[in-house]
């Protein structure tokens, strides 16, 4: 009886959840449906048309040309350089996020909010700008040019160059997906483990770490998709030298500006199923998290 | 520095990451500045103020501006379509509005060029009408629109999410129209997200390059942005004058998230929403 | 009569939140809407509203249909769980929003508004607050607010959903004994929904009682006490014991007690029913045919009146009884003592 009042009372919560709108509080179904359509013109025109663009450009001399431009030798070289920046640069910034939200999420000190502010700083910046102040430092010209060329070691226009403006233009992602979650879960539990008598450590690994995974794993999806698409900054430390400096978004540049087209879409069209993976992994871990919550909260309620 | 806390690791976790922000953010960007101190000032004036930047300066900014102001509009329509309204395919369109942050720059600034061009999709129904958009400012603010397309969806979409039902229902009851609903209650509401949307959006077009240059055209005085005037001179080897038109964006781009942040700061306490 | 609800039915998908509901509400009249979570009483007050919109059924204001009204049009005011205040404007903004949205020919100008504002504040003793946000208030403040607004349409009827519902105890009480003194200064129709059954003996003139979507009893705070007309009533409202038993011509047996029931005289062997409120339990140490023996388990003698707890001797279940302090200290009963119990006043319902 108690069972079958609560089942009926959830059926009706789901209902009003979904409808959840009274006549009162909504509009004239033409009204509705003019403003369903005005948005989804606009988001045809500049979301779906361009997505669609790159795999028809990509095929429009055929598939062979298409397999062929991606399998040649610049471009693998490319593909492998973008996996290399990507590998190392997300498990960087995972450890440095991970840290700033612990500290900035569970302590109080003074300039906390600046702090997260200048976390934000690399979001704010022209990624030109991010390219730039790594050849100011070890360009030629730079801080550390002339001890860097004397001991015959390059990090401006080759791999460390790329790698670190990559680690620069993704450094926020993952900081800034934790702090506010880590901070909304408060310290209850990661005190309730210390007074259980747990570590440092067990305390992170069994209480904190598997609260915060849904958020990780999606600071981490953010971070890679940035890491292996990002053009500006590490166009400028790069130096375009084929085969060798060129990440995959450099490569497409390149063979479009020698008028290239197939396959610089064809190469394009990787980024672009890349960013369709992202989006889905994305709204998975979205749904995942979401369907935490949701259980959590039922816990709580009844 | 913190208060007493019974949990562990705060030196170890705050020195790690104040160490780690030095390293890669802050010391390269001081970088910058003083890179930019080596000019005089008549080196400076003449690097950031002459015609060629200063007309960058104006269609970065100017379209930035229109860029941003499009995603106001239709990014407050997006959000409310998909937070008030059922619709065939919403989840996926839902899912679909952030694809302009998964999407490398590149690959959009080429595929909008070749969409935008007279022989592409559009651009040639816009040639039958004597509109040229590739290759011209109206490009820039095409490419920028698509970059800043998410933020105001993405800051407006919670607070309608947020707003109950019940305020909305109140204001009927009191005898308020939809209209008056929407403007006295809604929009109020509303307006400190499209404001944080807005500048969000603005602040990534100004620094925006990727998407731009494929679409752009790049002539001098006409549709060459600031980023690209940073990369030319570098690659002309004046560092030094590169490195002082960065400065100023820099500024300008540090002025805007503390405006961004103060102003979310501000509105939270205002409204007393924790956030 | 106010408001006449006639046949209401409401579905949302499967689940039937109003089966056939009809309900007259007398005009100045404070009704409760009192029930479980769920059993229909809040979609009940929306659709008075006009918030919701019935399935079947008609709805009357002063005798004029209003059943496809707009909320807008009703002129009802609705103080919502959550008060709904708008939280960018201050209070005054809040309070006078009513005034502002009409149309134009209809408004009064700022300065009346300013008076009437004024003016329902002092009602509701916040005027000094009218500069304040909504968020820089406590929860009987807003509570006070969110009624001013809806009051400042001048409603034909006044609508509340759980108003106290979101309050701490002690600011509860207060506010359902000031709601009481106003309602008896300003006599505006008002129907209130509320699953505290405390707060609605004493605050209603009448009670209506409702569980799964249905209204088991309409009438005031003593009748639905004292007379509860199903067991779902006896229950809900008040602690009380129950016996499970059988009845046959005229004697119903529960457990080791006989009792006779007239009204049952006809009746062959069925199942029964039967309910008695924890003061109407006689103690005596003297053993009776026309008595429970039980062992008294637990004694609260906390509070205004003392508190039994009896585990009964012919079955695995518990009676509660309560007693003056002065009659629970002549008696002298211990815990652990066996006594004899008879149950007065005792009602009978057929399964």
């Amino acid at each position: 009886m108690a069972a079958a009042n609560a089942h009926s009372l959830s059926q009706y919560a789901k209902y009003h959840n979904k409808v959840g709108r009274s006549r009162a509080t909504s509009e004239a179904t033409w009204v509705r449906y003019t403003l369903i359509g005005v948005a989804l013109l606009f988001l045809c025109l500049f979301l779906f048309i361009p997505l669609a663009a790159v795999f028809v450009e990509a095929f429009r001399k055929g598939a062979e040309t298409y397999f062929a431009s991606l399998t040649e030798a610049d471009a693998l070289s490319a593909m492998k350089l973008t996996l290399i920046a990507a590998a190392i640069s997300v498990p960087l910034n995972l450890v440095f996020g991970v840290s700033a939200a612990w500290a900035i999420s569970k302590f109080e000190f003074k300039g906390k909010s600046f702090l997260i502010t200048l976390i934000d700083l690399p979001f704010a910046i022209s990624p030109v700008i991010a390219g730039l102040i790594y050849v100011l430092i070890f360009g030629l010209q730079g801080w550390f040019g002339e001890w860097l060329s004397d001991h015959d070691f390059k990090i401006v226009f080759a791999v460390p160059g790329i790698v670190l403006a990559t680690i620069f233009v993704t450094f926020p992602f993952i900081a800034r997906e934790l702090i506010p979650l880590m901070q909304a879960q408060g310290k209850d539990e990661e005190e309730a483990a210390m007074v259980l008598g747990a570590s440092g450590w067990q305390m992170f690994w069994h209480v904190t770490l598997p609260n915060i995974k849904w958020g990780l794993l999606y600071g981490v999806i953010l971070c890679n998709a940035r890491a292996m698409g990002e053009f500006g900054a590490v166009s400028v430390v790069s130096g375009h030298i084929r085969g060798l400096t060129n990440t995959m978004p450099l490569h497409v540049e390149i063979l479009y500006n020698e008028y290239n087209y197939a396959a610089a879409f064809a190469v394009a069209s990787v980024l672009a199923l890349l960013a369709l993976v992202t989006l889905a992994l994305k709204t998975y871990v979205e749904w995942q998290a979401a369907r935490n919550a949701e259980e959590t909260e039922r816990e709580i309620t009844e | 520095m913190a208060k007493k806390s019974s949990l562990p690791g705060f030196n170890l976790s705050l020195g790690y990451t104040i160490f780690y922000l030095s390293l890669i953010v802050l010391i390269p960007l001081s970088a910058v500045f003083f890179k930019t101190f080596t000019l005089s000032w008549d080196e400076f004036v003449q690097a950031v103020a002459s015609p060629r930047v200063v007309a960058s300066y104006k269609l970065t900014f100017g379209a930035s501006l229109i860029a941003a102001s499009i995603n106001v509009v239709f990014g407050v329509l997006t959000a409310w379509v998909l937070t008030r309204y059922e619709f065939f395919g919403k989840k996926i369109v839902d899912a679909f509005v952030d694809f302009p942050f998964a999407l490398p720059t590149a690959v959009a600034g080429i595929s909008l060029s070749a969409i935008y061009a007279k022989n592409g999709w559009i651009g040639s129904l816009l040639d039958q009408i004597g509109i040229a958009v590739a290759y011209t400012p109206l490009g820039v603010v095409v490419a920028l629109t698509f970059i800043g397309l998410p933020f105001v969806v993405r800051t407006v979409q919670p607070v309608l999410e947020d707003l109950g039902a019940e305020v909305e229902e109140a204001g009927a009851s009191l005898g308020a129209n939809r209209w008056q609903v929407f403007y006295k209650i809604i929009l109020p509401a509303i307006w400190p997200a499209v404001i944080t949307g807005f500048a969000l959006a603005f602040a990534r077009a100004v620094g925006e390059y990727g998407s731009v240059i494929f679409i752009a055209g790049n002539m001098p005085m006409v549709s060459e942005i600031t980023p690209l005037i940073i990369i030319t001179k570098l690659e002309q080897y004046d560092y030094a004058g590169a490195t002082a038109v960065a400065a100023v964006m820099l500024v300008i781009s540090f002025i805007l998230l503390f405006a961004i942040n103060g102003f979310q700061w501000w509105s939270n306490r205002r409204l007393g929403h924790v956030k | 009569m106010s408001i006449e609800i006639k046949n209401i039915n409401k579905g949302f998908g499967s689940f039937s939140a109003l089966n056939n509901v009809s309900l007259e509400v007398p005009t100045g009249e404070l009704v409760a809407l009192l029930g479980p979570s769920g059993c229909g009483k809040t979609t009940l007050l929306r659709i008075i509203a006009g918030l919701e919109t019935p399935d079947t059924g008609s709805i009357h204001f002063y005798g004029k249909d209003a059943t496809e009204r707009a909320v807008r049009e009703r002129e009802v005011g609705f103080v919502f769980q959550h008060y709904a205040l708008f939280r960018h404007m201050t209070v005054f903004e809040n309070v006078a929003f009513g005034l502002r949205v009409r149309p134009k020919h209809t408004r009064p100008n700022d300065a009346e508004i300013k008076r009437r504002v004024h003016e329902l504040l002092n009602l509701v003793q916040l005027d000094w607050l009218a500069d304040r946000y909504p968020p820089q208030l406590s929860g009987g403040q807003r509570q006070r607010i969110a009624l001013a607004r809806a009051l400042a349409v001048e409603p034909k009827v006044l609508l509340l959903d759980e108003p106290f519902g979101a309050l701490d105890a002690k600011v509860r009480k207060e506010l359902r004994r000031w709601l009481r003194r106003l309602h008896d200064e300003l006599h505006v129709t008002s129907v209130f929904v509320t699953h505290d059954q405390e707060e609605a003996l004493e605050v209603a003139d009448t009670i209506v009682v409702m569980n799964q979507g249905k209204i088991e009893q309409i009438g005031s705070p003593q009748q639905v006490y004292d007379n509860p007309a199903t067991p779902f009533v006896y229950q809900f409202l008040g602690n009380v014991n129950a016996f499970e038993g059988r009845v046959n011509a005229g004697v119903a047996k529960l457990g080791a007690l006989e009792v006779p029931v007239k009204e049952f005289a006809q009746t062959h062997d069925s199942a029964v029913q039967a309910f008695a409120r924890p003061h109407d339990i006689d103690i005596s140490r003297d053993a009776s045919a026309a008595a429970f023996k039980a062992q008294l388990t637990y004694v609260h003698s906390a509070g205004s009146v003392v508190r039994l707890e009896l585990k009964r001797d012919d079955a695995e279940t518990f009676i509660e009884a309560e007693l003056t302090r002065e009659y629970f200290s002549q008696l002298n009963l211990k815990e652990g003592e066996t006594v004899y119990l008879t149950p007065r006043n005792v009602r009978f319902f057929l399964d």
